[in-house]
């Protein structure tokens, strides 16, 4: 089959590599319809995360159609069209009974690695680097999954492709960090980042209730998708005015925004002086693995008393943690990877009885063998771009 | 130096006690080294907690352990905890591209490329 691999830093190739077999009774086969880039594969596009390998499948946005199952799959048939979740989980250890998908015991069979890395192991991912699992990504034609008993949603209705896809990350990501806030009417939220992530959580915001949701981004094509399809109430580009906490103040009667969502991660762009200098410098030296000012910022912006919720990924260490103020404030800081299996269905159930079309954010629409382009364009964000689907 | 290991399973500690003599199930290092294997109930519903010590382990290996620093063996026997738990849990030992034949210690640094093995290479791990 032909599948998307990593063959050094800034660079991926489509190759023909072994089609996948089922390994395990749990396991299915799905021939691949449409798959995504996410913003997460440009951290290991640029290097960013540690233990990727020169041959890497990459992807972990996926559906398609199962073309086989093993023996222990009964709730899949042959043929039928599911969107698969991004992380691996077992369904079976206390994380996974208690709905904590992502930090799934079972799945990740490098947790010697990550345990190393992170103190614990976290669930497998497809795609996403040996840390991780070292699981073959969906950016393909077929992908094996494991645990298909638990992950993937069968899809019934007649929606297309476009509409159902971002079920395996990006939606339920930005929901997961729009739940976060316990948002119960009233609410400002602000929102860092409007890439595809930060879209979802200003539609989920908006979704579960806040009366003002405010997008923060360098880009006013992308501002302006938060503004006119996900319902941003306000916008803040940093590129017209660096001052994003006085800024938020400015648009809160000075209070801060209720909560704070940092949906940007490790590589921020809004830096702006000496320190953002002293960063670039770091994480390109590979000294800091993680550019901090999101967070920071987030920080720094949130009424006393507030929530942090912190879903765009990191992947080390950053330094000047704004100790003081999360503190002296009262901040409360949630994070995580999404534990997708948990907002898959009622998830699905908002798209069905359309309270949202996800495929909003979709920008660019490319035959897989054009993923080494999608990525370029992605990540230099040329041609207005936010969303790359890929069909093999 | 570091000669233990602990790991909790989700399930009660009868269950876990005949598991781990069950063919099976067996921990085959761990017993190989002759290690002290003791059960503990784990607070509220959290299951059983295993606590595996080397340096108690009788003869030769808790000298071993004692001398490397607990290296490579401790990290053999947190393969074999693992192992132990996902059977237990799941039924299965997750395999990925990378690691094919699922947790080990050998594979830390020797991982596969993340893409499918070809028919050769899954007969050698036997699949």
């Amino acid at each position: 089959m032909r599948a998307t691999v990593w063959s050094g830093r800034n660079t991926v190739q489509v190759e023909n590599v072994p089609d996948p077999k089922i390994l395990n009774d749990r396991d299915a086969i799905v021939r691949i319809t449409s798959t995504a880039i996410c913003g997460s594969d440009l951290h290991l596009y640029d290097g960013y995360i540690p233990t990727v390998k020169r041959g890497d499948i990459l992807g972990h946005e996926f559906m398609g159609e199962v073309v086989e199952t093993g023996r222990g799959v009964s709730n899949l048939q042959v043929g039928d069209r599911v969107v698969v979740p991004f992380p691996i989980a077992c369904g079976n250890c206390w994380s996974c009974e208690h709905e904590l998908y992502s930090v799934c015991e079972n799945s990740n069979p490098n947790a010697g690695l990550a345990e190393k890395t992170f103190g614990h192991p976290t669930c497998g991912i497809f795609g996403y680097s040996h840390l991780t699992g070292g699981y073959a990504g969906g950016q393909a034609e077929y992908a094996r999954v494991p645990f298909a008993d638990v992950g993937p949603i069968k899809v019934e209705d007649d929606l297309t492709d476009e509409q159902v896809l971002f079920l395996s990350d990006i939606f339920p990501t930005g929901y997961m960090g729009a739940e976060f806030c316990d948002i119960g009417g009233g609410e400002v939220i602000a929102v860092f980042g409007a890439g595809p992530v930060g879209q979802f959580a200003i539609a989920s915001a908006v979704l579960l209730g806040a009366e003002r949701v405010i997008a923060i981004d360098g880009y006013d094509y992308r501002l302006q998708m938060a503004l006119n399809k996900a319902g941003a109430t306000d916008a803040i580009n940093f590129n017209e005015d660096p001052d994003i906490v006085e800024q938020l103040k400015d648009l809160t009667g000075g209070r801060g925004p209720d909560a704070v969502i940092d949906a940007v991660g490790m590589e921020a762009a809004h830096g702006h002086g000496a320190l953002h200098t002293v960063e670039r410098v770091k994480q390109a030296t590979r000294s800091e693995s993680d550019r901090g000012h999101a967070l920071r910022d987030a920080i720094l912006a949130c009424r006393p008393g507030g929530i942090v919720s912190v879903i765009g990924v990191y992947g080390g260490l950053i330094d000047k943690f704004p100790s003081g103020a999360f503190m002296n404030k009262g901040l409360t800081l949630k994070a995580g990877q999404c534990h997708v299996q948990r907002y898959t269905r009622p998830l699905y159930e908002r798209i069905r009885k359309g309270e949202i079309d996800p495929s909003f954010v979709v920008t660019h629409r490319l035959e897989l063998g054009m993923a080494p382009d999608g990525y370029e364009t992605f990540k230099h964000k040329q041609d207005e771009c936010v969303k790359v689907v890929l069909n093999p | 130096m570091r000669s233990k290991a602990a790991i909790t399973v989700h399930r009660s500690r009868e269950e876990v006690a005949r598991l781990w003599r069950d063919e099976a199930y067996r921990p085959e290092y761990i017993e190989e080294q002759d290690a002290a294997v003791s059960f503990k109930d784990a607070p509220g519903d959290r299951g059983t907690e295993i606590h595996v010590d080397l340096e108690r382990s009788g003869g030769i290996s808790g000298l071993a352990a004692k001398l490397t620093g607990g290296q490579p063996a401790l990290a053999k026997v947190k393969d074999d905890l693992r192992r132990f738990k996902q059977r237990v849990e799941t039924g299965e030992v997750p395999r990925s591209d990378g690691a094919p034949e699922g947790e080990r210690f050998e594979r830390k640094l020797k991982q596969r490329p993340a893409q499918p093995l070809s028919e050769s290479e899954l007969e050698k791990v036997g699949v």
